[in-house]
């Protein structure tokens, strides 16, 4: 699933992390997206590449990657999104009402297929957390976040490979 | 036949099994289990033909677990089904004994070309 344009291996020199900006395309992330979109969601859940503003009501969730690039990987969209992503990928063993529960299992599941095809791309050895679900996580700079935004049947949703506002990679010059 | 399908998620135990009757598995009988610690308990319960199981999971994860039936003796068929695919992983499992590694996001047809030598 790599895009043409990712090596996955290009360090500055020195040893200090590399940036995300460095290490992936958004067209890689972008793509990695759309693939468990179309494997768990269904086959006709196309996203398109449209930036639109979230909603207020927002649900988050992420996998940690720790390795030579350290950081994120967090789904966002609107709370009222992610109990129709949970509905479409249960299909018929969708209960009439969701529980809490079922929504973050099913975000958290999203964030860990795309989470570890991610973390295929970066350099390793690193290793891939547990699926997180709660409010969006802070990111750290902007040149360390490779952010994508898309529309699922119509509603935004972004996918952020970020690092941790408290601990930056570097970021080039 | 039984298949054991161990994830901590059960939505995505739910696509697992859902994807196992779209290539054609659908008069195995299923059982689930919720993290490696439970899948190594129903292994022991359930005698399954097969398992598939998760990678990382709370409690046990899916290498531990398959490092433990190993050491007990039991010669179960065992796959993963993970989220990661990395060569490095590819060679553990195969290390521990797996019989493959199947990359989420997967297709009915990835179930196939696995299952099909171990279930026919």
């Amino acid at each position: 699933m790599n895009h043409p344009g990712d090596t996955g291996l290009r360090r500055r020199a020195g040893d200090a992390p590399p940036a995300i900006a460095d290490l992936i395309h958004e067209a890689t992330v972008q793509e990695i997206t759309e693939q468990a979109w179309l494997a768990l969601v269904g086959e006709d859940e196309l996203l398109v590449p449209l930036p639109a503003p979230l909603p207020a009501d927002t649900l988050s969730s992420w996998v940690e990657i720790v390795g030579p690039w350290t950081g994120s990987v967090v789904l966002t969209c609107g709370r009222a999104t992610a109990v129709e992503l949970t509905t479409a990928l249960l299909r018929d063993h969708a209960p009439d009402v969701l529980e809490d529960e079922d929504v973050d299992d099913a975000l958290g599941e999203l964030a860990n297929v795309v989470g570890g095809n991610v973390k295929a791309v970066l350099p390793g050895p690193s290793v891939l957390g547990l699926p997180e679900v709660g409010a969006t996580p802070p990111a750290g700079s902007e040149a360390d976040t490779c952010r994508v935004a898309v529309l699922w049947r119509g509603q935004p949703l972004t996918v952020s490979v970020q690092s941790h506002a408290e601990r930056e990679n570097e970021v080039p010059l | 036949m039984k298949i054991l399908v161990a994830d901590d998620s059960r939505v995505m135990r739910q696509i697992v099994i859902r994807t196992l009757r779209q290539a054609g598995y659908d008069d195995h009988d299923i059982v689930e289990a919720e993290d490696g610690r439970d899948a190594y308990d129903k292994v022991r319960s359930e005698s399954p033909d097969l398992v598939l199981s998760d990678w990382n999971m709370p409690n046990m994860t899916g290498l531990e677990c398959l490092q433990a039936l190993r050491g007990s003796g039991s010669d179960v068929p065992f796959g993963f089904v993970t989220s990661e695919g990395s060569a490095e992983m590819r060679e553990k499992a195969a290390d521990a004994g797996a019989l493959f590694l199947i990359a989420k996001p997967f297709t009915a047809d990835t179930f196939t070309e696995h299952l099909d030598g171990v279930l026919a």
